[in-house]
């Protein structure tokens, strides 16, 4: 499992944006997901009693598309459930190294719980991760993620 | 700081136009609307990038429009206009629409003196915020539908909602396409969108959509006042929101596939974000299919939710809706993309117009205006930020002939949301908008923080601009006096 990174938010005009630097390629994904959550709602107040299994299929060797695919997959699961995610455990990453085939694909069990206006005060919501600008790569021995959000 | 892409220079063309020229792979150059004081701001970040940016997406013609709201997006420019000819080649861009596809506006008039509406504004400001579902997970006003509904609020639009009892037909005649995309198909549309559209009808949302009491401060031409049904002094309504989550998954459903087809019809683009399909090929005639199932749910979720706000206001009142003269003047979209009839280089042809933050604006005389509203052009609604002011204009001629019948659609961003936030800090914004006359009731402080007044450009300016550009005519000025925020 992997906590919130340290991110920066992206000063972009009209909507919200994050990027980190995280040591491998797991911490990346997980980082993500919980900068994206922490955005919208402190994660210290969100518990974790709640578990869902999420999979997400890529094109192979698209590590950006990969990502939109994983981060969209869990602001569905926050509006079609209402449900606020804090912890991010990757099962399972294939197909992100230039010779490892036809698709990448990621598994990961996800935790949180319901939204609870009482207890949650959002912040901002995220409707979905935006191609613009995007980049996950690995400009040095770690890992460089900036993901765009529309708002 | 956001990453800043090497900005492209801008010539100055006439008072109000600045052009980019030509280079590298654009097909045409791009055009920006602003006036000296404006520029800065125009130039701040990364929106003429973006201007260029669409300039290269195949079959645009005439120009990369940006209007003086412009501001950086994902993609397309937020206050972009780009049309596309169907028939050399040209591609719709999901880009060009956004995520909240048919956001919107619609202005609501009344015969309610603005004395009146001052003296009762915390009751009917604390009525519309209990009756109309806004902010994070709230659910709709009209219980979670069926599957089979939400395909009939996806066909049917704006009528489904005055069928179910909200509003009136009159309502549909006043707005924008009647409230209905006849190209909507339910079966584009997939099942999450359909899921998501379940519990979200006749929600506001949140962010920047709002409900507003304001009232007629001006008005500059009174032959357009008049047919609008403003009267200065009476009081107004306004409603601010789009097609909620049921539009941002049609949005995300398509970048998949539109990435694909840029790959399969071998388009290059300069901006993922930018990913389209020719408007004639299955995945380009899918999307539209679908946008237009967005755009009916969001014009059947602003009728429900005018038509809560009038109930709320009616029973402050104790009186009905007629009797206080609560009538919907125009319902605009400023997030789509429509086929259009336009004259350009000398020729009328159907094209593809993409407004992302830009709404249409018809002038005199045309086909698609109201007969009401046929003499003196169609309402182009123009809110200003939270507590300042907004404006009324008319569609122009002008902008027929050089904006693809488009203009501005608010005051436009200037700082981030996250900078808004740490220049509220510590201040006490409520009780600032209190101070002058506005009562703010809003779920979460922080959308109150990141829709502070001074995030914006000045509405005035802008406005100002489109004006004197002649691409909409001032026709009045609204003051506001109570804002509902999700």
């Amino acid at each position: 499992m992997t906590g919130r990174p340290e991110y920066t938010e992206i000063e972009h005009t009209a909507d919200v944006g994050m990027t980190f630097r995280a040591p491998d390629i797991r911490s990346a994904f997980a980082g993500a997901a919980a900068a994206a959550f922490d955005m919208m709602c402190d994660l210290d107040s969100v518990a974790s009693g709640a578990s869902f299994e999420i999979r997400v299929e890529g094109r192979p060797d698209d590590l950006e598309h990969l990502m939109v695919r994983w981060l969209s997959e869990l602001l569905y699961l926050y509006s079609s459930e209402g449900v606020l995610l804090s912890e991010f455990d990757i099962l399972e990453l294939k197909g992100v190294g230039a010779s490892e085939g036809v698709g990448s694909l990621l598994t990961a069990r996800v935790r949180g719980e319901r939204f609870d206006a009482t207890r949650h005060q959002m912040k901002t919501e995220l409707k979905a991760p935006t191609y613009h600008q995007i980049s996950v790569e690995r400009p040095d021995d770690e890992w460089s993620v900036r993901v765009i959000f529309d708002t | 700081m956001g990453k800043r892409d090497k900005t492209p220079e801008l010539r100055q063309v006439t008072e109000f136009i600045w052009e980019l020229p030509r280079t590298g792979g654009m097909r045409v150059p791009g055009r920006v609307y602003a006036d000296e004081r404006l520029l800065p701001a125009v130039l701040a970040d990364n929106g003429t990038l973006q201007v260029s940016n669409v300039a290269h997406l195949p079959g645009i013609v005439g120009y990369s429009l940006a209007m003086p709201d412009i501001h950086w997006g994902y993609g397309f420019p937020i206050g972009g206009v780009a049309a596309t000819d169907p028939r050399e080649g040209g591609v719709i861009s999901p880009g060009g629409v956004g995520y909240d596809i048919n956001c919107g506006v619609r202005l609501i008039a009344s015969t309610v003196p603005k004395e009146d509406a001052v003296s009762r504004i915390r009751e009917i400001v604390t009525a519309m915020f209990r009756d109309v579902p806004c902010g994070v997970g709230s659910s709709g006003a009209i219980g979670k539908l069926s599957t089979r509904d939400v395909g009939a609020v996806m066909r049917d639009g704006a009528a489904w909602a005055v069928e179910s009892g909200y509003g009136t037909a009159t309502d549909l005649e006043h707005t924008e396409e009647s409230g209905r995309l006849t190209t909507a198909d339910p079966d584009a549309v997939g099942k999450r969108a359909i899921e998501r559209g379940r519990n979200q009808l006749g929600t506001l949302g949140s962010g920047n959509h709002f409900l507003e009491v304001g009232y007629v401060d001006e008005v500059y031409d009174d032959e357009a006042a008049r047919a609008y049904g403003l009267e200065p002094g009476m009081m107004t309504l306004m409603v601010h929101s789009g097609s909620r989550g049921l539009g941002y998954q049609v949005c995300d459903d398509s970048l998949d596939v539109m990435q694909r087809a840029a790959e399969r019809y071998e388009i290059r683009l300069p901006d993922r974000q930018l990913a389209c399909a020719p408007v004639l090929s299955p995945e380009g005639e899918r999307y539209l299919a679908g946008m237009a199932c967005a755009a009916n749910y969001a014009w059947a979720n602003r009728q429900i939710l005018m038509t809560l706000a009038r109930r709320a206001v009616a029973r402050v009142f104790d009186a009905t809706e007629p009797a206080l003269g609560l009538r919907l003047v125009y319902d605009v979209c400023h997030n789509i993309a429509k086929m259009e009839r336009h004259t350009t280089d000398g020729r009328e042809r159907t094209l593809c117009v993409h407004r992302k933050g830009a709404t249409r604006a018809f002038p005199d005389g045309h086909p698609d205006v109201p007969s009401r509203y046929r003499a003196v052009g169609q309402p182009v609604l123009i809110p200003g930020d939270m507590g300042t002011e907004s404006f009324v204009c008319a569609g122009t001629e002008r902008a027929m002939a050089e904006t693809f019948g488009s203009s501005c659609h608010g005051a436009g961003r200037v700082m981030s949301r996250s900078r808004a936030k740490k220049d509220a800090r510590g201040r006490d914004l409520r009780s600032e908008l209190d101070a002058m006359g506005v009562v703010v009731m809003a779920t979460g402080k922080s959308t109150l923080a990141e829709e502070m007044p001074r995030a914006y450009k000045d509405v005035a300016s802008v406005v100002d601009v489109v004006d004197r550009a002649g691409i909409a005519a001032k026709v009045a000025r609204l003051k506001p006096l109570g804002v509902v925020k999700g």
